[in-house]
């Protein structure tokens, strides 16, 4: 593995470029979140005209670049100048007053109202006389402003609800590019967070001429997206993020899907950080076999299976169907085809519960709000899927939960001042340590881990590394989706690639033969 | 064949096919409440002949309408945000016992005339505010503070007249009930000019929009600046004044200021008839004109039972079912979605 | 530091909780006997606490309820209905000179079954449907309100023979009446259910965060189903109870308690939002109430400040109990 350094700063743009407007620049930008470090000096600069690409691995410090610039989230350091002028946005609302705009991945549209009710949604004043609407003046403006982005052809009078996602994101963007010129008069900024996730191949095709008309008026467009192909084809520069840095901008005519590939890649770490040599060779027996399993409109076609003694590693961007697709192996959702296999015997989940009795449990992404249950003292929220177990003649005395609480916080060194206190009281990697518990107490032997160690600091990262050694070394079987790439092939036996719904490829990771991330990462954008 | 039409389909393809499929059915929802209520109309056209097609009866039921109607408005705008009212059997039974004890009446020396007609709707403008706001602020679930004031209202209500109910003696205001214009009572002309301006509020104010944009989803209204405290309080504030002109009518009607006569039976009715219009619980859709046609239904389906004797006990229950039926129909489902 | 100042408000807060209906509990006795002598007199206490049986055993069934974060607004008609059956089933044995006795435990068990059988509907209903439960319930409370009617228009008294049916209520130990017995009784079945039983704990769990407990692999819907349905039981033992208390039946006799069962939980400090209290604040919770509501009465304060008082007790019990600390909090 190379990568650290490969493509840095080494292709910088040519001087033609630097003789349009610069229009926004934003120079060594960090951000915290608490310990960890998001942006470690971020910058960018964007001139009229441009269509910049944006791309980076998940986590790299994209999405968290674009909440600064729009104002939801504010630097802990670093300047922003747009137009020229210092440029510190508190809210949206700045933003838009400053000349900058930005479509969010979900969108913002309220169906029930008609397209120039939308457009001019927070801005009713301006149409209103004694605070009646003008609505024949709102709609003219309306349509005028589809006009302005080369989408003329929508009805403003239309209910958004009747229009396909591709008209909509038309009027996201003609919104957004109205608030914004609206308050300034010059040329704007606009930014595009995934834009085309949702689209088909012919609304995307739609959506970039529109792009391309909007760039031709001046306005600056930045698009963020995870399909490589597609960044190639529109933009004309690309940045590229890394662990909250970026690793450089270069030319899209310049570039290719490979270079940015290796751009894009994290640091490795070490073997030894995720105990390769702990790696053990799976055993024959087959826990869980899925054949063509779906759902639908999110992923098809997966098939693989897993033996005891495996962790399998599960590679994919946000919206590859990685995460339904955990879903559907515990049972909180039900797949629309395809089939599952415990242990040789067929198996439909109706719900988690019944996954539970199957032995297979998940430990959700989203600890706060899928994983702990804030009300409940550490025992109770580590008996909750053992209780089962516990309980003689469906009855569960306080005594046998709080035994098991006590074994479980000595075994995994779980720091409190007893098993009876509340669990939101502890620090976020001991609060995981509970969530491994109960689903450790709980006995079963396939683990789906979905991002174990997000969010928790890197002793107890560690330790949670030691912990899943264990327990495929006792002969549970795991599934993995790590938090970084490097964690998922570095913990992982065996890998498979996700992208848009459907498995790309597979790799086989032994400990002196890990796939390079490289090759992983091309799989999956 | 439609299953292998399906395997070759791409998953952005099934993404948009599902979509699709979504916006038809709420495209006949959207059309349902009015196929309900032709179809009924002309059931019990066929079952009762002249009983229920003339024009006497088409004023009867004009007449039942007008107070059911302001109170279905007053409850449109609060489901619209994705709240729930709860008080109305209270506010309106206390408006009309303060209308009672405050204008010329049987129990005490008060003859406040016009002012105490504002004055009892301003009482209950002012709980409606008052439940907004501490819904807003204390952040308690509005069906449990506006549960809370359902009691509160009529324990107040009761209070101000001590028991005994008071008839109501003003001139003016006895005079009303038998007052008609254009073949139609004034009771409903009223009701009909508070449709009127719920319209206009709706459709043509800020504000209107703003209801629309708190139910389908609150950072909307944080992004473009407003606040949605305001806005809903102010449609709870609404809510209350709607409530208040209902119970002043009905008290007008009635010639008394009798909490438990008034305020009775005014609740399920109205949640069946916006329910039933097609505004959903979880806010953001329907409206006003969903909410008329919800009214019609259940004015028309009691009107249709009433002319075939059926057990007026029964009512209730079917309002009840219509609730159940209206909700199950339209609520989101789906094995993740957590209701409560 | 700031984490630790977060943690002592909630550590204040949950004290308030706890000692609220309590603390409330003392000021009122100490107020209402300094009113008027004979207010802890045997006679009234007597009253007080046999009066109290039937909202006991509802707000009891009502705990769990609202553990859950749902409630049940159907209760007081559901109460209404077993009412109704009871004394109409205990009547129809009045002319065969079957026994009283007989006669009282089939009309139980004819209650208990329709109670059980409404609560397994609402709950399907609410659970299956994802019908929110108050508006499920407030369906069901129309609709059972209209069965009450259907049954018998007006109060039914029980017939002179089989008064022996229902004596068992006048039975008096010392200040405690048998059926303040009863109820304590039922008190600590369904303390042993929410606490012991693995199905209970799941109820804490489900109410403190219902996604993380399904995705932990609890039975979340048949865990809800089941509280409704010992829910509907608990409604039912209400309306026999009270059938007892006033030898007779009224269709619309279960009205007034809804308010009475949601105040005495909320005082009992079980948040209504779900996961945190138990039945046994909801005991304390319920005497609260029957201290004001007697108390009001023989002091001689006007009935018509009951209903005012006891809504201003309910918002003031869910003001303090509310958690409002998650960020991003949307409340309907």
């Amino acid at each position: 593995m190379s990568g650290q350094t490969v493509g840095a700063n080494c292709v910088r743009p040519n001087t033609i470029q630097n003789e349009r407007k610069l229009i926004f620049s934003a120079k060594d930008i960090h951000k915290h979140y608490g310990a960890t470090h998001a942006l470690k000096g971020a910058g960018i600069d964007i001139r009229e005209g441009e269509i910049i690409g944006l791309v980076g691995e998940n986590g790299a410090g994209k999405s968290t670049l674009l909440k600064i610039i729009i104002g939801a989230e504010e630097p802990s350091s670093g300047s922003l100048t747009m137009h020229g002028k210092l440029y510190s946005p508190r809210n949206p609302m700045d933003a838009n007053r400053a000349g900058v705009g930005m479509v969010f991945q979900e969108q913002s549209l309220i169906v029930s109202l008609t397209v120039g009710q939308n457009l001019f949604f927070g801005h009713e004043r301006e149409f209103s006389k004694f605070r009646v609407i003008n609505w024949k003046k709102l709609y003219k403006e309306a349509a005028s402003a589809l006009a302005d982005v080369g989408a003329g052809g929508i009805n403003p009078r239309k209910k958004v609800s009747d229009l396909n996602f591709a008209t909509r994101q038309m009027i996201e963007i003609a919104k957004v590019i109205n608030v914004t010129k609206g308050a300034s008069g010059e040329k704007c900024l606009i930014l595009l967070d995934e834009p085309t996730s949702v689209l088909s191949e012919h609304e995307t095709r739609n959506l970039f001429e529109q792009m391309k008309k909007i760039a031709a008026k001046g306005h600056a467009v930045v698009f963020v997206s995870h399909r490589l192909d597609e960044v190639l084809e529109i933009t004309d520069r690309v940045y590229v993020y890394k662990d909250g840095e970026g690793v450089g901008d270069l030319l899209t005519p310049e570039a290719t899907e490979s270079k940015l590939y290796e751009m894009m890649v994290g640091r490795t770490a070490s073997g030894e950080y995720y105990q390769v040599n702990r790696q053990r060779e799976a055993q024959e027996e087959i826990m869980l076999e899925v054949k063509d399993l779906g759902l639908s409109g999110v992923f098809k076609h997966v098939s693989f299976q897993l033996r005891r003694g495996e962790i399998l590693g599960v590679c994919g961007v946000v919206g590859s169907g990685k995460e339904e697709l955990c879903e559907v192996i515990c049972g909180d959702e039900k797949p629309t085809s395809g089939e599952m296999y415990i242990k040789g015997k067929k198996v439909v989940f109706s719900s988690p519960a019944h996954g539970l009795r199957e032995k297979v449990i998940m430990i959700p992404k989203e600890r706060l709000a899928q994983g702990i249950i804030r009300t409940l003292s550490i025992e109770d929220n580590i008996a909750i899927s053992s209780l089962k177990i516990l309980s003689r003649n469906k009855f569960v005395t306080v005594k046998s939960v709080r035994k098991q609480a006590l074994e479980w916080i000595s075994r995994l060194r779980i720091k409190t001042r007893g098993p009876r206190e509340l669990l939101m009281r502890l620090s976020g990697g001991n609060q995981q340590k509970v969530v491994f518990s109960r689903a450790l107490a709980s006995k079963c032997d396939i683990l789906v881990l979905n991002h174990p160690t997000r969010g928790v600091d890197v002793g107890a990262k560690e330790e949670i590394y030691t912990l899943i050694r264990g327990m495929v070394t006792e002969g549970k079987a795991v599934i993995l989706l790590g938090d970084t790439l490097d964690e998922c092939i570095g913990m992982s036996s065996r890998v498979i690639v996700m992208k848009d719904g459907l498995v790309t490829g597979e790799f086989a990771a032994p400990p002196d033969g890990k796939p390079g991330q490289v090759d992983v990462v091309s799989l999956m954008m | 064949m439609a299953r292998e039409a399906r395997a070759s389909m791409s998953i952005t393809e099934e993404f948009a096919a599902k979509i699709r499929k979504d916006n038809q059915k709420d495209k006949i929802i959207r059309f349902a409440p009015i196929i309900v209520l032709a179809v009924m109309s002309l059931v019990f056209s066929a079952i009762n002949g002249r009983n229920f097609a003339s024009v006497s009866n088409f004023t009867t039921i004009l007449n039942q309408l007008a107070i059911p109607l302001l109170v279905a408005l007053g409850l449109t705008f609060v489901i619209m945000i994705g709240s729930i009212d709860l008080s109305i059997n209270g506010t309106v039974g206390m408006s009309a016992a303060f209308l009672g004890v405050l204008v010329m009446n049987s129990r005490n020396g008060m003859d406040l005339g016009l002012a105490g007609v504002l004055l009892a709707v301003l009482a209950s403008v002012a709980v409606g505010m008052l439940i907004g706001l501490i819904h807003v602020h204390l952040k308690i679930p509005s069906f449990m503070v506006s549960f809370a004031f359902m009691f509160i209202c009529r324990g107040l209500g009761l209070l101000s007249y001590q028991g005994r109910p008071p008839r109501i003696l003003d001139p003016v205001l006895t005079e009303i009930p038998r007052m008609s214009f254009l073949g139609m009572p004034a009771i409903t002309w009223v009701a009909l000019s508070v449709l009127l301006l719920c319209i206009f509020i709706q459709e043509y104010t800020a504000f209107g929009r703003y209801i629309y944009a708190v139910g389908t989803d609150e950072t909307i209204l944080h992004s473009v600046g407003v606040s949605v405290k305001r806005v809903k309080v102010m449609v709870f504030t609404l809510a209350g004044f709607c409530f208040g002109i209902a119970g002043v009518l009905g008290g007008i009607r009635l010639g008394q200021g009798d909490v438990t006569v008034v305020g009775t039976g005014l609740m399920f009715p109205a949640q069946a008839a916006v329910v039933v219009g097609g505004t959903a619980l979880s806010g953001g859709k329907g409206g006003v004109i969903n909410t008329v046609v919800g009214v019609f239904i259940m004015t028309v389906l009691f009107n249709g039972l009433v002319i075939m004797r059926v057990n007026p006990y029964i009512r209730t229950g079917v309002e009840g079912l219509i609730i159940l039926a209206a909700v199950t129909l339209t609520v989101a489902r789906g094995a993740k979605v957590i209701s409560k | 530091m700031s984490k630790l100042k977060m943690l002592s408000k909630i550590n204040i807060r949950d004290n308030i909780i706890r000692y609220f209906s309590f603390s409330t509990l003392i000021i009122l006795l100490i107020f209402f006997s300094s009113q008027h002598v004979n207010f802890l007199g045997t006679a009234n206490l007597r009253t007080l606490l046999s009066d109290s049986a039937p909202l006991l055993i509802m707000a009891a069934g009502m705990t769990s309820v609202l553990l859950l974060g749902s409630i049940d607004l159907s209760m007081g008609s559901v109460c209404s209905v077993a009412n109704v059956i009871t004394v109409m089933i205990i009547n129809q044995f009045a002319p065969r000179g079957a026994s009283p006795g007989l006669a009282a435990i089939i009309a139980l068990v004819a209650s208990i079954a329709f109670g059980a059988a409404s609560g397994l509907l609402l709950g399907t209903v609410h659970v299956k449907f994802k019908v929110p439960s108050f508006i499920a319930s407030l369906g069901f409370m129309s609709m059972w309100q209209s069965a009450a009617l259907l049954i018998t228009p007006a109060p039914v008294s029980i017939a002179r023979v089989m008064r022996d049916s229902v004596e068992w209520y006048r039975v008096v130990f010392g200040v405690a009446g048998l059926p303040l017995i009863l109820a304590m009784g039922w008190v600590a079945v369904v303390f042993a259910f929410q606490k012991k039983l693995a199905l209970g704990r799941a109820i804490y769990a489900i109410g403190g965060n219902e996604r993380a407990a399904r995705i932990a692999g609890l039975s979340v819907d048949r865990t809800k189903i089941t509280v409704f349905a010992v829910n509907g039981v608990c409604a039912a033992l209400g309306g026999f109870f009270l059938a007892a208390k006033l030898r007779s039946s009224a269709p619309t006799v279960g009205d007034p308690f809804t308010l009475l069962i949601v105040a005495s939980v909320a005082l009992g400090g079980t948040s209504l939002i779900g996961g945190r209290g138990g039945v046994l604040g909801t005991v304390l919770g319920v005497f609260t109430v029957a201290v004001i509501e007697n108390g009001m009465n023989f002091i001689g304060v006007d009935p018509y400040w009951q209903s005012i008082v006891f809504g201003l007790f309910i918002l003031a019990a869910v003001a303090i109990s509310i958690d409002r600390s998650a960020r991003g909090l949307v409340v309907k």
